[in-house]
């Protein structure tokens, strides 16, 4: 793992209502080339929020945004171009329901990377080869269960060939038995030394995968270290007491 | 001297008509007069033609000026906040335009917006159908901007957040996946704002452009009995009407089949 820094939010603030809702309290965190930062935190406790400013799908009422060093949260800097570079995966999925699935894959790579519809087409379907849904590729996305939409959408952000990927509680929306499907795909991405982030309440999967975990409450992040740190040794009681809950 | 529709009659008509009973040789008569007299049948086959044309042209421009001024008003309500400098006031111009736009039209009857659109502004021009197709396409456009507005509402936000995580620009998220499943949603409505455009164009006789309605009240005026003419008129409105509907429904039957 390299120390280049390929995200650095420094004292991210989102407020609503004037200043009456802060969802973000002032945020500083940089993610490494090749890391998995796992965000956990009670719900309210601004981790989607956090989330979502790094791609400035929620445009921050404060602070800075550095993508690969580049300033996104620069009024001059072209957004659409560097979210070309990082994928994000929804807790709903959100695959275009009116696209087969493969369309829903080559739609982004064709119309924004100019690639030709031959060439994106290979290269979804060897994603979906690796997810095991090479066989639903002429389906629609009404057609598959759950852990099959999320494991699309997984392939479907890979096909830009992001920098980083940032899941938003990818696994919250499915049935319990669905759960393991998508979390295996996103270990193998991990396994192969692509940097994410990811928000969720999956405290195994950050136990197992994580370099590192934030947690997260009241918009501010309370502590940050090594799964071990955080889930066998947690030093601030907040922390102990949100393990005490959910483990 | 031209000969009438009375001393034309028992030269013309059938032997078994003429000979039969009187109640049937005063139908015979009737629709002699109504349609065959004169080539008056052509005045319905002419009305049938400028109404379609008028209706098509009309709902043309209905939807362009309704695309656009959804999306206007979408992006407003949605984006204004994150807009800035001369966006912001170019947009801001627009919307407002569009509200009065939306009121004015709508607040006002689509037969007093044809007679301002003729007898004033196009003043100088005779060209009937395109200041008919223009002015119920700008009547039409309303109705259809409101109806396009509803069916983009009606989409999943997260599916305008998935086409901006993959870098897509508001307008490209727009056109490639918001517009198609909001058009798909909205389709049976807008081809039922198509028929109701349809029976709308009856009114372009006060303007004295030879419609469908035009044709039958001026049959109707010439043999002074109205009856055969109009219920030809209503007779065209019904079997186009019929038909479209029979249309929209193999259309919406399609939809749902697909995909779900």
């Amino acid at each position: 793992m390299s120390d280049k820094y390929i995200i650095e939010a420094k004292d991210l603030k989102k407020y609503y209502n004037g200043d009456s809702i802060k969802a973000l309290d002032g945020v500083s965190a940089s993610i490494q080339q090749g890391e998995v930062v796992v965000v956990i935190g009670p719900s309210g406790s601004g981790k989607s929020t956090f989330l979502r400013c790094l791609n400035l799908l929620e445009v921050p009422t404060s602070g800075q945004v550095l993508f690969e060093g580049a300033d996104i949260t620069d009024k001059n800097a072209d957004i659409n171009l560097h979210r070309q570079k990082m994928g994000m995966v929804f807790q709903h999925f959100n695959l275009f329901p009116h696209m087969t699935i493969l369309k829903n894959m080559t739609l982004a790579p064709m119309k924004l990377l100019k690639k030709p519809q031959k060439e994106a087409e290979e290269q979804a379907m060897a994603l979906l080869e690796r997810v095991g849904l090479a066989d639903r590729a002429k389906a629609y996305p009404s057609q598959l269960s759950g852990g099959q939409k999320q494991r699309i959408a997984i392939v479907r952000a890979l096909c830009m060939d992001p920098e980083v990927m940032l899941f938003d509680e990818p696994t919250s929306a499915l049935d319990p038995e669905m759960v393991g499907e998508v979390l295996e795909v996103m270990k193998e991405l991990a396994r192969d030394g692509m940097t994410m982030v990811v928000v969720t309440h999956e405290m195994g999967f950050a136990k197992e995968v994580a370099d590192r975990v934030i947690f997260m409450a009241d918009g501010k992040i309370v502590e940050e270290g090594t799964p071990d740190e955080i889930f066998t040794a947690p030093k601030q009681p907040r922390t102990k007491d949100f393990l005490a809950k959910v483990l | 001297m031209r000969a009438s529709a009375s001393q034309l009659w028992p030269e013309v008509a059938p032997d078994w008509i003429l000979n039969g009973p009187d109640w049937l040789n005063s139908l015979g008569y009737d629709i002699y007069k109504s349609f065959v007299f004169d080539d008056r049948y052509m005045m319905y086959v002419n009305g049938l033609r400028n109404t379609l044309v008028l209706t098509f042209f009309a709902l043309l421009i209905g939807i362009a000026l309704g695309v656009v001024v959804s999306l206007i008003r979408v992006s407003w309500d949605k984006n204004h906040d994150e807009m800035h400098g001369p966006v912001k006031v170019v947009m801001a111009v627009l919307n407002v335009v569009s509200k009065v736009y939306l009121t004015v039209i709508r607040g006002t009857p689509v037969v007093v917006q044809l007679m301002i659109m003729y007898f004033v502004i196009f003043a100088s021009s005779r060209n009937k159908i395109l200041v008919g197709a223009l002015s119920f396409g700008i009547n039409s456009g309303a109705y259809v901007a409101e109806i396009i507005r509803g069916g983009i509402m009606s989409i999943d936000q997260g599916q305008m957040e998935a086409g901006r995580s993959l870098g897509f620009g508001y307008v490209s998220t727009m056109r490639y996946i918001i517009l198609p499943q909001a058009f798909k949603t909205v389709l049976p409505t807008l081809a039922n704002e198509f028929i109701v455009l349809l029976k709308e164009t009856a009114v372009a006789g006060y303007v004295g452009l030879a419609d469908v309605t035009y044709a039958g009240n001026i049959v109707g005026g010439n043999t002074y009995d109205y009856l055969f003419p109009l219920l030809m008129s209503a007779l065209i409105y019904l079997v186009l009407v019929m038909f479209f509907t029979y249309l929209v429904g193999k259309l919406e039957r399609r939809l749902r089949n697909s995909e779900r």
